[in-house]
């Protein structure tokens, strides 16, 4: 039987190298653009016949828009809504990973902590320029909240700034354990089907359940990724 | 741990981006216009409905008011006419009625004197008639002679005992 971590190696398909610095295009990479077209060409298809009164396939980006509106204005206010595009791309790029990994013989890109860690990066740095572009030098008062007398300074910003720069890693290990441990669960009960000859039905019925059941997490965890941006952007925008 | 695997970093971290930016790209330029284009058009349209119903309940107010107006004023109107015509055609009655009453008056009176006059001539007749038949009853009986002026004499005594 294989590793259950054997899935989440990275093969190169493509060896591409720049100045020394390997990027070359792996099975990571492939399913990061496949996201990237699946989810564009499931948009593009339900929006095909747009109609004024929507139909079916019209209702799902609709819904989706107003989904994500909703989580914005809910958490960040209607001034979040300048972040629409960002937040809607966050959501539809982590579920469709999500969802793409649960495709057999499939990569999820979600499991690693560099891909996640790198988006969360990018979250944090839009945090970071929306809060100095609103705030100013009013922005570094994160570090120390109003009321906060000046001589808890020295303990109270280092702490800040470890709990400010701890949000992405928290974020990115939140979706990268649930999505490693899913596919390792899958993986190792997969293994018992075989073995087990005419057994190894249960284990399959088992193993279908929890596809049924990850499917929601990839779901979920692509909401709550969301929802915490959101609270993130949040921070920036209003006063601590 | 293919986590922990740092030579693939680099390229992680790149395609990451490529991608992430790609699909920010498409979606805000693409996907979510397209979206919002006819949520936002679906708005318009409900608000401009909604606005629409409004102005022509506005409307249909003012006209109710203006028709219960103009039928209070009709109602109004109508009351006075008829109250008038009821004064006139009281008011024609009433002279009617007088002049109807004065010519019946009048006429009675004209009748009386008409059935007086007939009375006096009627009378006279049976005078006369009294005079001859009573002349002609003593010629009968053999008492010939008898003048009628005594006759008529007579006949008068006793009209005046009767």
């Amino acid at each position: 039987m294989s590793s259950p971590m054997e899935q989440f190696v990275i093969k190169p398909i493509i060896p591409i190298e720049i100045g020394g610095v390997d990027i070359s295009f792996t099975n990571s990479s492939l399913f990061m653009i496949l996201s990237v077209v699946c989810s564009t060409l499931f948009l593009a298809l339900c929006l095909r016949k747009r109609t004024l009164i929507p139909n079916k396939a019209q209702s799902i980006p609709e819904g989706l828009y107003e989904f994500i509106s909703g989580l914005l204005r809910e958490n960040v206010g209607v001034e979040g809504l300048k972040y629409f595009s960002f937040i809607f791309t966050v959501f539809l790029f982590v579920a469709f990973g999500n969802l793409l990994g649960l495709v057999p013989y499939s990569f999820t890109f979600t499991s690693h902590l560099t891909a996640v860690g790198a988006l969360s990066l990018i979250a944090l740095a839009l945090n970071v320029i929306v809060g100095i572009r609103k705030k100013k030098f009013g922005w570094l008062r994160t570090f120390l909240p109003r009321g906060i007398p000046w001589i808890m300074a020295p303990l109270i910003i280092p702490i800040e700034m470890i709990s400010f720069l701890s949000k992405p890693f928290s974020l990115s290990v939140r979706l990268v354990a649930n999505m490693t441990v899913g596919h390792i669960m899958l993986k190792i009960i997969a293994g018992f089907v075989v073995g087990l000859g005419i057994l190894g039905m249960v284990p399959l019925l088992f193993d279908a359940i929890i596809v049924c059941f990850e499917i929601f997490i990839s779901l979920l965890q692509a909401f709550i990724y969301t929802v915490l941006t959101c609270i993130y952007l949040s921070d920036a925008i209003h006063e601590h | 741990m293919p986590q922990l695997d740092f030579s693939v970093f680099p390229s992680q971290l790149f395609w990451l981006i490529v991608s992430f930016f790609l699909m920010l790209f498409i979606m805000s330029k693409f996907i979510i216009p397209k979206t919002s284009e006819m949520i936002n058009l679906r708005k318009d349209k409900i608000n401009g409905d909604l606005e629409k119903a409004s102005e022509i309940k506005i409307k249909v107010e003012e006209t109710l008011d203006k028709y219960n107006k103009s039928l209070q004023d009709a109602n109004n109107r109508a009351s006075l006419s008829l109250q008038k015509t009821k004064d006139e055609l009281e008011d024609m009655i009433n002279c009617k009625h007088s002049d109807l009453m004065f010519r019946l008056q009048s006429e009675i009176e004209t009748g009386e004197e008409k059935i007086a006059l007939s009375k006096d001539k009627a009378l006279e007749n049976i005078e006369d008639l009294s005079v001859e038949l009573s002349i002609q009853i003593l010629n009968k009986l053999g008492f010939s002679g008898v003048k009628p002026k005594d006759a008529r004499a007579v006949i008068k005594n006793l009209k005046k005992e009767l």
